[in-house]
């Protein structure tokens, strides 16, 4: 040992040996490049939904869970009741309790009174979809006129026609315990409209409020709304009247702003199709259309494209293009946009209907109101832009057995259009659940109802809309590390 | 007419005695008579004093007499002489120049009122200093010349001076006067007698004077422990100490007593105080003792008193003139912190006896071989200019770093260290308490390191961020200057320790440190060079060193438990190698690696009890900061992997070099230990990486490179002789010194091309928004929750953000899997009461930093039960609406960690102590020949081996 300390050479043997057989260990024990397994988020069915029927006086209001027997019963139930304030004492009435989840609930509501809430909790919750549907014959609101019950929250956009052309009202209620403090932005077609009388008001918990557009902007023909909240939530909707014998309409949410909007649900009635497209941003955009229809998806001639400007909405009648079919439209454009689609029935007497802009229905889709009673029909409009799409549709009676659901297959880039027939025996309405099948690609779509009378068509329609059955619960990790970015 | 007396008083001090009874009888005026008095000599003192003046003039006394009961004796059986009378006193160990005793006649003649006149005392062995020139006291006892220590006598002082005292050495004294006064006070045997006769002198109404023009010089034998003192068993620094405050508590009059009494309580009990301290519990007992000793017996102090009495109270403000001014006490601290800074001991004033100055001193004046300018000398140290260097590396390195930290107001944090808030009460508050209302509350006692942070911080005026900032960021210069330093006694070559300190400090250990916020690993990489330098001086056998050892062990341990490990495996290796060889290694090894074991015990055994925990260090364990799969040839070239490492090849210098220090024949022995340590660390490092993924092999790499830098840079000194060669030799020597120095300059340039941060950074934000902080009740808490990977990570902060420390805390094991349901469910947006549970937790807030994911935004905002206050590109804000209950803290008794607080504390204080440099306790027996002087480097380590023990005294 000694004399291999010694020797010039013998250290430097040595250390390179030991250098080399520690560099064997740490080659050797490298571990393999683990796969990083991304977390899987967990789908559970949603606990509760509070959802908000606005103006449901003299309306049929139609509330309905689909059952799943994928998932565990648990006791839950759902109440219908006017809105109040937390704490305070429900003032005469009864409030409706429905707990059958499978079947359709619907009652008509008495003219007078103010929005409903429909709060549910257990296996009520998870899917629970409500709707409100007017029939009037006659005056000002004649026309099939029906809305989803929102659920409250910080951001809603509308897009229809302004307070210049239609009587617009705003319809906010906030059943939450906390005060809202809702602001508005209207997008005109000449810009974004900057109200003298300040664009704010608070919703204390438990009121609603009804404002008429008119008093926000009094000019706009065509207009997106964005209604927002600072803090709080609240649930919006939006009533157009267009005036005697021209029709009578909500809303629908649009889908907020982004560079790809898919408008679905156009039905394949005749009449009038005027889009409107709003970009809320700070740049001008010209937005590039493409209609997706039952021979297939293709821009339409001399309508290619719409130059919007920063800030403001601007429209374009596309009757000529897609009238008379069952179509959808997907927008892109290079800053994000909003659209909405006004829809005219036929007849010397007209009514409209809205679409705007909507998500696909990748968990499914729930549609609580739909007819087949007399010379009502409902439709179902069902469009896959992107990708081949199998959806399996059921039907949910108000009684009774439930049909067995029908296998839908919806070819890419085509939109097809699907008679709603409910099974002889049941009488009433029924509700509509759509649940694209695994491995299909993304699946927009509508439900219209079109009433044929003597004096002209009344139709409403109403966007597939996400269900809120499932939630996604994400994996969490207790992390202090989470003070850093 | 005058007639002398001369009274020579031996006692054991034949070693000087012949040359003081030849200088008696050398006396240019002749004496009248001589009596020489032998106080029960063993050494033949007896026999010097019969030869000089003859068998009748020699009496002998018994061994236990006092000097002045010798003289009272002699006088008692000598008749007096005619005319005017003189007694001259002299020791043994005083030799009165040839002319003193003529000019201390020819001064009393001039003043007809002196009755008591004394010679200029001069150092025996070093005949210019000065030893007296007459003595005063201060109030509180303490004896004074009012001569600088080590003062050389040139004339300065030379007068006749009225003084409030001279010494019995030379004395000379009126002898009617001293029958007058009854002489010196039997009961005072030795010290102060001198003292007390001229008080009384001056009371009654006589002159004493100081005569320059007469010289004697004088061993002080007794006081300086030459020889045994017969008269008391005690040692001489008790009775002196003791007989000053007598003598002074006897002649003060009784104001002035009332006020010397509380005065010396006081001010014994603080210098007491001050001895333990310096590790000199022997001086702080006999501080206390003496006074114990005066004040505990006052029938002796009343009978002094009384006889003391007459004029006493006239006589009194002639002598307070004469006393010491108050603010010599004050000077004289100053002087004492001044050599206590000076590296000379906090307690070595030289109040008692000058000569007892240290020497040592001496040596080290090579500050005063060079004279040029301060700017000039500071400039031209390499160690100064290295750091300078390295200072302007760092900088350019941190240029975006530091003007966002100094400017913005943005807060220090990234990587491993969480954002730097709160300040050093906030830590200390956080180290003290026994429940943590931090996250989800917590009953685990805070990591030790937080107290060392909370120490840093109040250096740096309770500033946290200073702290971590001027470690963290600063860690590369002291890291260079730490190794420069401590290289000092291994590696002679000073080029080669600023190479050593460059590249240290450019490691991509460091260098990695500072970008992942390891605040663990910057602060052992400065500390590793100082534990190698200590752990020489320990296996040396230096006690002190092993504390101090111990001591930065211990702070290096709670930051980075694993240098434990690897000292203590290096430690028991040492044991075995040099244990055999050098005595008391073993000792201090024991203490060494004992102290951090004790000081750190209960966190030790949580951290035993969890071996994983060993291999983790300090801060937040984030697996972006790890290369899970660090290659081989990573680790063989000393990078730890992670942010902030240069590329491999960046340290392929050190390790050829240190390859090429192998061949070299001479100091084989170094090099292979240096190379050992480095394949040592190599080992544990390759361990640490693949055992824990989440474990960072940064310091056992640091060792690794310690060790191939001691042998590279010990073998150093050969490049300058093949410079002196020629031919292929030199070209060699300058291939090596370019292959040396690229390593540091690669590393140098790569880091400043790079950047320090990343993911440390200068500008960031609180946690809690300041809206929650403000609104938020005390112990309410704010929800912070950020998705990142596809998991949602969240923490719960309590008003504030977190401290350095309280991610190490362990939440309560039942809380955890209920707080974590609620927060999934509440971040899934599927509604239910998770916001009530999340309530019932005392949470206030929920905070989501931007950008917010629209999911989670969705989800919190489809929450009946929380409002949202903001949400922008910063970020999203919401409060919970309904009943928040914050839950009490457990009603807990914290008296065990309470006691164990204390008891850590109490055990620091001690190691402090212990491993604080003393008072220099040299025996100064080198200075009297009879003892062989030991010069060179033996005596050397001798005095550092003496450093250590306590129970020496200066004499």
């Amino acid at each position: 040992m000694r004399r291999l300390i010694e020797n010039r050479f013998g250290l430097l043997a040595l250390v390179l040996v030991a250098l080399g057989a520690l560099y064997g260990v740490a080659f050797v024990s490298r571990p393999a490049p683990a796969a990083q397994a991304r977390p899987q988020a967990v789908k559970v069915p949603v606990e509760s939904v509070t959802a908000v029927c606005p103006a449901p006086s003299g309306s049929r209001v139609s509330v309905v869970t689909p059952a799943d027997p994928e998932r565990a019963q648990t006791p839950g139930s759902a109440t219908l009741s006017a809105i109040r304030a937390p704490g305070e004492e429900k003032s005469g009435g009864k409030d409706d309790v429905i707990d059958r989840p499978g079947l359709l609930w619907q009652r008509e509501i008495a003219a007078g009174g103010g929005p409903l809430v429909v709060d549910a909790t257990g296996s009520m919750a998870a899917g629970l979809e409500s709707a409100q549907t007017a029939r009037e014959t006659s005056g000002t609101q004649r026309g099939l006129a029906g809305v989803r019950c929102v659920e409250p929250g910080a951001e809603s956009w509308f897009v229809g026609p302004g307070p210049a052309a239609a009587e617009m009202t705003l319809y906010l209620a906030n059943p939450d315990s906390a005060p809202a403090n809702v602001s508005f932005m209207v997008y005109s077609g000449e810009g974004p409209v900057l109200s003298e009388r300040g664009n704010g008001v608070v919703v204390k918990p438990g009121q609603h409020r009804v404002i008429r557009l008119r008093d926000l902007a009094p000019s706009p023909l065509i207009m997106a709304l964005q209604v927002s909240t600072r803090s709080g939530r609240v649930a919006a909707a939006v009533k157009a009247v267009l005036g005697e014998g021209r029709g009578v309409d909500w809303l629908p949410v649009a889908a907020a702003p982004a560079t790809r909007v898919v408008v679905p649900g156009i039905p394949g009635t005749a009449g009038q199709r005027e889009l409107y497209v709003a970009a809320p941003g700070e740049q001008d955009t010209v937005v590039r259309i493409k209609a997706v229809l039952e021979d297939g998806s293709y821009a339409l001639k001399n309508k290619e494209t719409i130059e919007v400007p920063a800030g403001s909405a601007a429209s374009l009648d596309l009757s000529t293009g897609i009238g008379g079919q069952p179509a959808a439209l997907v927008l892109e454009s290079d800053i994000p946009i909003v659209a909405g689609m006004k829809i005219t029935g036929t007849g010397t007497r007209q009514d409209v209907a809205f679409a705007a802009g909507a998500a696909s229905v990748d968990l499914g889709s729930v549609v609580a109101d739909g007819r087949a009673e007399g010379k009502q029909t409902s439709w179902l409009v069902l469009s896959a832009p992107f990708g081949a799409a199998t959806v399996e549709v059921r039907l949910l009676p108000t009684k009774g057995e439930a049909p067995a659901p029908v296998e839908v297959k919806v070819p890419a880039a085509r939109t097809k259009e699907i008679r709603l027939t409910p099974p002889k025996g049941t009488k009433g309405g029924f509700s509509v659940v759509v649940r694209p099948m695994p491995g299909s690609g993304p699946v927009y779509g509508g439900r219209v109802l079109d009433e044929s009378v003597k004096d002209g068509q009344m139709v409403t329609t109403q966007p597939l809309a996400m269900a809120r059955t499932w939630a996604l619960v994400p994996p969490t990790v207790d992390a202090p590390g989470v003070v850093l970015p | 007419m005058h007639s002398v007396t001369a009274i020579v008083v031996a006692h054991d001090g034949a070693r000087w005695l012949k040359e003081t009874l030849a200088a008696v009888l050398r006396q240019t005026r002749p004496l009248d008579r001589v009596v020489g008095v032998d106080n029960g000599s063993r050494d033949g003192s007896g026999k010097l004093l019969t030869e000089a003046f003859g068998a009748g003039n020699v009496l002998t006394l018994p061994r236990s007499t006092g000097f002045g009961e010798a003289v009272h004796e002699v006088l008692r059986r000598l008749p007096p002489a005619p005319g005017q009378e003189w007694v001259w006193l002299l020791h043994d160990d005083c030799v009165p120049d040839g002319g003193a005793l003529q000019a201390l006649l020819w001064a009393a003649e001039q003043d007809p009122k002196a009755a008591i006149l004394g010679p200029k005392l001069r150092d025996w062995l070093d005949r210019r200093v000065l030893l007296e020139m007459g003595v005063t006291v201060s109030r509180s006892g303490r004896r004074d010349t009012g001569l600088e220590p080590r003062e050389y006598d040139q004339g300065q002082h030379d007068g006749i001076a009225d003084v409030l005292s001279v010494s019995t050495a030379g004395m000379l004294i009126r002898r009617d006067v001293w029958d007058e006064l009854s002489g010196l006070d039997p009961a005072l045997p030795l010290f102060r007698d001198d003292l007390d006769l001229c008080w009384r002198a001056r009371t009654a109404g006589h002159r004493v004077l100081n005569v320059s023009d007469a010289v004697a010089w004088h061993a002080e034998a007794s006081a300086r422990r030459r020889r045994r003192i017969a008269t008391s068993d005690e040692h001489p620094r008790r009775l002196d100490r003791r007989n000053g405050l007598f003598v002074l508590m006897a002649n003060l009059p009784f104001g002035a007593l009332v006020r010397s009494v509380l005065r010396n309580v006081f001010g014994s009990t603080l210098r007491a105080l001050l001895f333990l301290l310096a590790k000199q519990p022997a001086n702080a007992l006999d501080e206390l003792a003496a006074l114990g000793s005066v004040i505990g017996h006052p029938m002796r102090l009343r009978r002094a008193r009384k006889a003391r009495k007459k004029g006493r109270k006239q006589g009194w403000p002639a002598i307070r003139r004469k006393l010491t001014p108050p603010g010599a006490a004050l000077r004289r601290l100053a002087d004492m912190v001044q050599g206590f800074l000076a590296g000379a001991g906090p307690v070595d004033s030289a109040g008692r006896h000058h000569a007892g100055a240290d020497r040592a001193q001496e040596d080290d004046g090579d500050e005063l071989l060079t004279d040029s300018g301060g700017v000039q000398r500071v400039l031209s140290s390499p160690g100064v200019v290295l750091c300078l260097i390295l200072i302007v590396i760092t900088l350019a390195a941190e240029r975006a770093l530091l003007p966002q930290l100094l400017s913005s107001g943005g807060h220090l944090g990234g990587g491993a260290l969480v954002p730097v808030t709160g300040g050093a009460s906030d830590l200390w508050r956080f180290y003290v308490e026994d429940h943590h209302a931090a996250g989800l509350g917590s009953q685990t006692w805070a990591p030790p390191y937080v107290a060392v942070l909370a120490g840093l911080s109040a250096v740096a005026l309770g500033k946290t961020w200073l702290a971590v900032a001027v470690v963290l960021l600063g860690c590369v210069p002291l890291a260079g200057i730490s190794a420069y330093a401590a290289t000092k006694r291994m590696i002679s070559y000073t080029p080669a320790r600023v190479w050593l300190g460059a590249t240290y400090a450019l490691l991509p250990v460091a260098t990695g440190a500072v970008a992942g916020g390891r605040l663990g690993t910057a602060i052992v990489i400065v500390l590793l060079p100082v534990y190698a330098a200590l752990a020489t001086r320990v296996i040396a056998g230096s006690r002190r060193a092993a504390w101090g050892f111990g001591l930065l062990l211990t702070v290096g341990t709670a930051f980075v438990p694993l240098v434990y490990v690897l000292v203590a495996i290096l430690g028991g290796l040492a044991a075995v190698s040099f244990g055999g060889i050098r005595r008391g290694v073993r000792r201090s090894l024991v203490i060494g690696l004992g102290t951090p074991v004790v000081l750190l015990f209960p966190w030790l055994a949580q951290i035993v009890r969890e071996p994983g925990r060993i291999l983790l260090e300090s801060g937040l364990h984030d697996a972006r900061l790890i290369d899970p799969r660090l290659g081989a040839d990573s680790l063989l070239m000393l990078s730890p992997g992670g942010p902030g490492v240069p590329p491999m090849w960046a340290t392929a210098g050190l390790i050829a070099v240190a390859l090429a220090a192998l061949l070299l024949r001479r100091h084989q022995m170094v090099v292979a230990i240096g190379w050992g340590v480095m394949l040592f660390g190599l080992l544990v490092a390759i361990v640490v990486s693949r055992i824990d993924g989440a474990a960072w092999p940064g310091v056992p790499l640091a060792f690794a490179a310690t060790g191939l830098l001691v042998a590279a840079g010990h073998q150093a000194h050969r490049i300058a002789e093949f410079r002196a060669a020629r031919g292929l030799r030199r070209l060699g020597a300058m291939l090596i010194v370019v292959v040396a120095f690229a390593t540091p300059l690669a590393a140098a340039g790569l880091w400043v091309t790079r950047g320090a941060g990343d993911p440390l950074r200068g500008d960031l934000s609180d946690p809690v928004p300041v809206l929650a902080a403000l609104q938020s009740a005390p112990g309410e808490g704010t929800l912070l929750l950020r998705p990142r990977d596809g998991r949602v990570g969240y923490t719960l902060l309590r008003g504030r953000g977190p401290l350095i420390g309280e991610s190490d805390l362990e939440p309560p094991r039942d809380a955890i899997p209920r707080f974590a349901t609620a927060v999934s469910g509440l971040a899934s947006g599927r509604g239910n009461t998770y916001v009530q549970t999340l309530a019932s937790y005392g949470v206030r807030f929920v905070t989501v930093p931007g950008p917010v994911d629209p999911a989670l935004q969705q989800a919190l905002d489809s929450q009946p039960a929380l409002a949202r206050l903001s949400l922008s590109e910063t970020g999203g804000l919401w409060r919970v609406a309904g009943q928040v209950t914050v839950p009490p803290p457990p009603a807990t008794a914290g008296a065990l960690h309470r006691g164990w607080l204390w008891a850590q504390g109490a055990l620091l204080v001690l190691v402090l102590i212990l491993a604080s440099p003393g008072a220099r306790t040299k025996e100064p027996e080198g200075d009297y020949g009879d003892a062989p002087v030991e010069e060179g480097p033996r005596g050397r380590r001798r005095a550092k081996e003496d450093k250590g023990r306590k129970d020496r005294v200066p004499a």
